[in-house]
């Protein structure tokens, strides 16, 4: 695929944006779509869209999935007609969070989590993140978090499907061309 | 069965760390069964208390927020959301609450529906308002 007399350092930022394009994409439709879907109980959501978040951790960097995130909560919340309500910036808490839990996972554990212990990390981080933001903008009672573990329970199955579906792709992916590639012909970080 | 190979795909950090949250739910999941049954009903509109209602009395109560009604209703001790307003009818889907200390809340309406256990003073009036 690398045949052809290209600066490596450029293709591979183009390799980077496209498939940051790809995650995005998918995440923003899986998100809307997920909306639009019923669901068992009102609130219950599985959170697929942030299997490519995960993904982009693992293909990337913490940065490229901080941007697939926050991409898909903008576009897919702009889609659904719920931008700035309230239930956008829980998205965007929950969302927040999520990543930022998982980056920090997924750095400092990497030895000890596979991409299904930084998925459940990430529902948990969102479920986290929602409730710290829901008792920020909306109702400062201490009972609130007595729900904590209630939430937690149905995160952490969603997380751990959520974990499994990543897993399974990042080892299709990873077989791509674009990842499969011998480390000497890849350019090394540059500042 | 199909678990296994699931399973194997998952790194000793991994096992641990889901184990330790669904013990962490049980565990706390589990507290709630241990609490009494609750005796009054408290309703915050508002982060302000509104209602205070006794939970033998059966009822329908309309409350209004900021999106409009919401109906709960008082049946066999328990209280639920029948009716709400908001988009996603997470109240609805939370179900009954019956034991001291459970919570009902309807986050955009800004209702919050407490359960509270038998206090030192017992009431003689079914209802207060303010």
């Amino acid at each position: 695929m690398t045949s052809s007399p290209v600066d490596p350092l450029r293709l591979e930022r183009t390799r980077r944006y496209i498939f940051l394009a790809l995650l995005a994409t998918l995440a923003t439709a899986i998100h809307t779509v997920e909306y639009l879907f019923p669901t068992p109980a009102p609130w219950f959501r599985f959170g697929f869209a942030n299997i490519f978040s995960v993904l982009a951790l693992y293909l990337f960097d913490f940065r490229a999935a901080f941007t697939v995130t926050l991409t898909r909560i903008g576009f897919a919340s702009l889609l659904l007609g719920r931008i700035f309500s309230p239930g956008f910036f829980l998205s965007l808490g929950g969302g927040l969070a999520a990543v930022a839990l998982m980056s920090l996972a997924c750095h400092l554990g990497k030895r000890y989590f596979s991409p299904i212990g930084v998925s459940v990390i990430g529902a948990v981080g969102h479920v986290f993140g929602q409730m710290l933001l829901a008792w920020l903008l909306l109702v400062q009672h201490p009972g609130l978090w007595s729900l904590f573990p209630f939430f937690l329970f149905f995160a952490l199955v969603a997380g751990l499907i959520n974990g499994f579906a990543a897993d399974f792709l990042l080892q299709t992916i990873r077989r791509h061309p674009s990842f499969s590639e011998a480390p000497t012909n890849r350019p090394t970080e540059s500042l | 069965m199909a678990l296994k190979p699931l399973w194997r795909r998952m790194t000793v950090g991994d096992r641990l760390l889901v184990s330790g949250l669904i013990l962490f739910c049980v565990f706390f999941l589990s507290l709630r069964s241990f609490r009494a049954a609750g005796v009054h009903l408290i309703v915050e509109q508002n982060n302000q208390v509104t209602y205070k209602l006794a939970l033998d009395t059966d009822r329908v109560i309309n409350l209004d927020g900021p999106l409009g009604p919401s109906n709960i209703v008082i049946e066999d001790g328990a209280v639920r959301f029948i009716a709400s307003p908001c988009p996603n009818q997470v109240c609805i889907g939370m179900g009954c609450a019956s034991k001291s200390g459970d919570l009902l809340a309807c986050v955009p309406n800004r209702l919050l529906l407490r359960i509270t256990g038998r206090s030192g003073r017992d009431l003689d009036y079914d209802l207060i308002t303010r």
